[in-house]
């Protein structure tokens, strides 16, 4: 503010102000701010839970950053004011140099000053003799430059022909500079009369609610309409990897079906003024039965019928299972640490919470099937237990048996009837385990050995070493379900967005007039004086000179050679 | 008016007059017939098996009949107006044009070299034939900076010559590599097949073929040799990283995760890398800019500086590289907020990838503008131009690598 000028009045300072926001320095300072300051939000995680700022920062630069409005800063009051700034600097150099290059653009002066032209970028001159043919001198340049605009003027004996290419590149700048202005205030329509939040509608049912995060809380809009999910699919892809995810939506308003269509990500749905997205899916609350194999040695094998996000509980041992989630398919990487990827769908899997009098509660995923390895061996069933509750800490558990063979729970109790049998103070022995078996075989099967007994053998071998350790009265396993999905929706409302997209194309049109239609002025000027004639040729161009350095070169070349032809 | 009258001989020939003009017609006719053949084909437009089809005989029928009669109203056009001969668009796009089809056949020629289909297999990627041609180019292109660097302490016209054409062959093999992927991943499972455009290895290929042919553009109109040893620099230190991607197990083919899967991608990615890649160009120029300057203040008798182009047209360069870059990246980041508009219910979600790209284009806006606006001189603008490269890497890699987000294509797992 070194040279400010002095103020005589109010006006006066406003007028002073005005300029100085219409000032390139400010639109740099302005641009490096908006940009230094959008990078807070990008290493800084937006929108996330309170809870977890507050972890990770400890109280006091918690209550700091979020005083500053840091956790959503996109919308706070001080960022909005810098895209305001912008706003009114945009706005005012528009105001200011609009008219200016309107009034330029039009005009098209041909007569140059002697002075002037020694200030041309580009100047060259040659000196021919008094007979030669004016006309044809002038007709050589209209026939170098294809596409210019000629205007000739004669002022005195002095011939002026102006050529200009571009000659509209001002209004470049004029659509660029509007533009961000028209984006921005799109942005403003959408944020202050559109909405967009997130349904989850479980299959058969249907939601009229959307939430969204407003700030640090959670607010809530009621949709003119109700969106019901008829059903919800997951296709994959040879490798297992999800392909695509498709819900068939059914739209009731006032009461009455209106529509009923499929969405899938990238295609949405679109309803009175809505975009209906598909974003994300989950369990819808899954029917799901249990087999509770009894830990307590006398084999027997209940059942429980329950449902995702329900709790069970069974009254005779006080044990608790909360199910959290259910999925049907599991792709797992079953490669070795260090070998390439190798993925293997493990087939449905119920998570669960178990808590008990005396238990410390732990996170189970059951699966329904035992494990087949690479060589086509089952392996028996088996767990993934997660012993502090969090998903990444879950260790697989083999249990041995085959649950889902009811002979094999029996063979195991009786293996273990006749092993306590055999041996002493329980040592087991080889000869012992063999023994043991081949009894226990006979007693279940009778003299019809099933095929794979071996196999057999070492599951239950397995589950004799594995399943005494469980602390667990009963062993909760999958053993039927029936799925059903929610669909997540995204809802939103944009009222400003075609008034960004309109925005974006006078941007992209003004961007290419601005940089590759650059204004070209050439000036022809023919001159007598006294050894016969003076020819002039001066030009000039607005951006771009290394291109038109180039090219002027190349065709003071060709009106070298031109002009050869007259001056001899 | 143009560069081209530089040239001589045969290329000179066929780039000019009615060939040039033709030809061009030629090309938009066949573009034209394509996207009516995804338009209207007879089989409803599948997006993602296109390319076969513009591979197969269909395509040709379609594209050809486009380009016939594309040529012929250009002939009838010409006849009433014969200033189209000349038009500059003609002959400034269509050596890119030949490019492209060059790639292309080329891409078909490799395709002959593929394994026997039951030898290919999902799960063991390494012999396909495209991962080879892409060695193939990362050699070249480490080979081709070296080249420009010895240019620089021996500027003999031969060593020139050779980083240059080693250049060239390096777009050529990367690009026909790319198409080639494109072809490879419907060998395994016609439900497999994408673009290449859909994780950090193959768009990183895409970068060095598009950095090094802006650079190679620049380098023909201007002259401007020298930039190539700080340009082809920066490719071959990409190049690098590529093949630690590779060695990591980044460059298998794998099938398109749902949200990737639409058109826009096909767009909106390959516009991007027209950005980075004119801002890695920009770049290069800005550090030939401050190490001529270097030489100049430290008595200007090196003899590097005779080869180097002045400071003026290093500070022009970069311009023209930013110029070239700064569009297509607004017309990018456009496309990417219409792509989120139409996937995620908004155009923009101050997601880090979006942010950052912001970041990135506010940094060359102003740029641009301090160009403008008086005391910003060529040093200045010059280590703005090696700073806004540093943002685009940024946005390019470490958003990928340090900030979470939607943009998860690009993820290092
Ligand atoms: C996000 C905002 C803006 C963008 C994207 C933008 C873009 C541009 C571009 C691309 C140029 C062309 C530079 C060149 O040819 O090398 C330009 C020039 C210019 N801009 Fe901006 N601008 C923005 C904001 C502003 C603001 C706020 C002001 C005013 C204070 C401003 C004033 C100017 C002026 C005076 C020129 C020079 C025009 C000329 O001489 O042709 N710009 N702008």
């Amino acid at each position: 503010m070194a040279n400010m000028p002095p103020m005589q009045s109010f006006p006066e300072f406003i007028k002073y102000l005005w300029q100085r926001l219409g000032s390139m320095s400010l639109a740099i300072i302005l641009l490096v701010v908006l940009s230094v300051a959008s990078v807070i939000g990008t290493v800084l995680l937006q929108n996330q839970d309170q809870t977890d700022y507050l972890q990770q920062f400890g109280p006091l630069w918690y209550w700091v950053f979020r005083s500053l409005g840091l956790f959503d800063m996109y919308h706070t009051w001080w960022f909005l004011t810098i895209l305001g700034f912008l706003m009114l600097s945009l706005t005012s150099c528009l105001w200011r140099n609009v008219p200016k290059m309107l009034k330029e653009m039009r005009s098209r002066k041909a007569t140059v000053s002697a002075k002037a032209l020694k200030r041309f970028n580009y100047l060259k001159q040659w000196q021919l003799s008094s007979e030669t043919d004016t006309n044809a001198l002038q007709e050589s340049l209209r026939q170098r430059l294809q596409g210019w605009e000629f205007r000739l003027v004669e002022e005195g004996d002095t011939q002026y022909l102006r050529a200009d290419k571009g000659r509209w590149n001002k209004w470049g700048y004029i659509l660029v500079h509007s533009a961000i202005l028209v984006i921005l205030v799109g942005g403003w329509m959408g944020a202050q009369y559109g909405f967009r939040g997130n349904m989850a509608v479980p299959e058969g049912k249907s939601e009229k609610e959307i939430s969204f995060l407003q700030g640090t809380e959670t607010g809530h809009l009621t949709m003119p309409f109700e969106v019901r999910c008829n059903s919800f699919s997951i296709d994959f892809f040879p490798t297992g990897a999800p392909k695509e995810f498709r819900s068939n939506l059914t739209i009731i308003d006032g009461g009455k079906e209106v529509l009923t269509s499929d969405i899938i990500v990238n295609e949405p749905l679109y309803y009175k003024g809505v975009r209906i997205y598909q974003a994300s899916f989950g369990d819808g609350g899954s029917d799901i039965t249990f087999k509770l194999f009894h830990m307590d040695g006398s084999e027997a094998i209940t059942t429980a019928k329950t449902q995702v996000y329900k709790s069970w509980i069974d009254t005779d041992t006080g044990i608790s299972l909360k199910i959290t989630d259910f999925k049907p398919y599991n792709v797992e990487n079953m490669a070795n640490p260090g070998e390439p990827k190798k993925f293997q769908d493990l087939g449905p899997a119920v998570e669960y919470e178990m808590r008990g009098p005396g238990l410390k509660a732990v996170k189970i995923k059951a699966f329904m099937n035992p494990f087949i390895d690479a060589d086509g061996n089952n392996q028996g069933s088996f767990l993934m237990i997660s012993l502090s509750g969090d998903k990444a800490d879950y260790k697989p558990v083999a249990l041995g048996l085959d649950l889902t063979n009811k002979d094999e729970w029996k063979l195991f109790h009786a293996f273990l009837r006749h092993l306590a049998a055999l041996t002493e103070n329980g040592k087991q022995t080889k000869e012992a385990n063999l023994e043991a078996f081949k009894a226990a075989m006979t007693e279940v099967f009778g003299d019809n050995r099933p095929k794979g007994f071996q196999q057999m053998a070492m599951r239950t071998l397995q589950a004799v070493n594995m399943l005494p350790q469980l602390p667990w009265p009963i062993l909760p396993m999958l053993d039927d379900f029936n799925q059903h999905y929610y669909t997540g929706l995204q809802l939103a409302q944009d009222p400003g967005m075609n008034v960004v997209w309109i925005g974006s194309a006078l941007l992209v049109i003004g961007l290419c007039i601005m940089f590759y239609m650059p204004h070209r002025k050439l000036w022809l000027i023919i001159k007598p004086n006294d050894a016969g004639i003076q020819v002039s040729l001066a030009g000039m161009a607005n951006r771009n000179h290394l291109v038109f350095n180039k090219d002027f070169h190349d065709l003071f070349t060709k009106m070298d050679n031109d002009f050869a032809s007259f001056s001899s | 008016m143009t560069a081209i009258t530089a040239e001589s001989g045969f290329p000179a020939m066929l780039n000019q007059g009615r060939i040039s003009y033709l030809r061009f017609a030629a090309y938009l006719g066949a573009m034209a017939g394509i996207a009516a053949l995804a338009m209207f084909g007879v089989t409803a437009y599948e997006e993602d098996a296109f390319l076969y089809q513009i591979l197969s005989l269909k395509g040709l029928v379609w594209g050809g009949s486009g380009a016939l009669a594309a040529a012929g109203l250009a002939v009838v056009a010409a006849t009433m107006k014969p200033e189209l001969l000349n038009a500059k668009s003609a002959r400034n796009i269509t050596p890119w044009l030949d490019g492209f089809v060059l790639m292309v056949i080329l891409a078909a020629v490799w395709a002959l070299f593929e394994p026997a289909k039951d030898q290919i297999s999902y799960d063991n990627q390494s012999n396909l034939f495209a991962g080879r041609i892409i060695m193939a180019m990362n050699v070249i292109f480490i080979f081709s900076a070296v080249s420009y660097i010895a240019y620089l302490f021996a500027p003999e016209s031969f060593i020139g010559r050779v980083a240059t054409w080693s250049a060239y062959t390096g777009v050529y093999l990367g690009g026909s590599a790319l198409l080639l992927r494109w072809h490879e991943s419907y060998l395994f499972n016609m439900e497999i097949g994408h673009a290449p455009v859909s994780n950090l290895y193959e768009v990183f290929i895409l970068l060095f073929c598009i950095t090094a042919a802006v650079y190679l553009a620049l380098e023909k109109r201007y002259q401007a040799k020298a930039m190539g040893a700080f340009v082809m620099t920066l490719v071959a230190a990409g190049v690098f990283f590529g093949i630690w991607l590779d060695s990591v197990g980044q460059a298998d083919i794998k099938p398109l995760v749902p949200a990737l899967q639409s058109y826009w991608m096909k767009i909106h990615v390959p516009m991007n890398f027209v950005g980075y890649g004119s801002f890695a160009v920009a770049c290069g120029a800005g550090m030939a800019y401050l190490v001529r300057y270097r030489l100049e203040a430290n008595g200007g008798k090196s003899k590097m500086l005779a080869i180097f182009p002045s400071l003026d047209q290093l500070d022009q360069l970069a311009y023209k590289a930013v110029a070239i870059g700064f569009p297509a990246f607004t017309l990018a980041t456009i496309l990417g907020a219409a792509w989120a508009a139409e996937a995620w219910g908004g155009y923009w979600s101050w997601d880090p990838k979006e942010t950052w790209a912001l970041i990135v284009w506010l940094i060359y806006g102003a740029y641009l503008h301090a160009r403008v606006s008086h005391g910003w001189h060529g040093k200045a603008l010059a280590w703005w131009a090696v700073a806004g490269f540093l943002v685009t890497v940024f946005c390019f890699l470490g958003v990928n690598m340090y900030l979470s987000g939607l943009h998860s294509y690009g993820q290092l797992s």
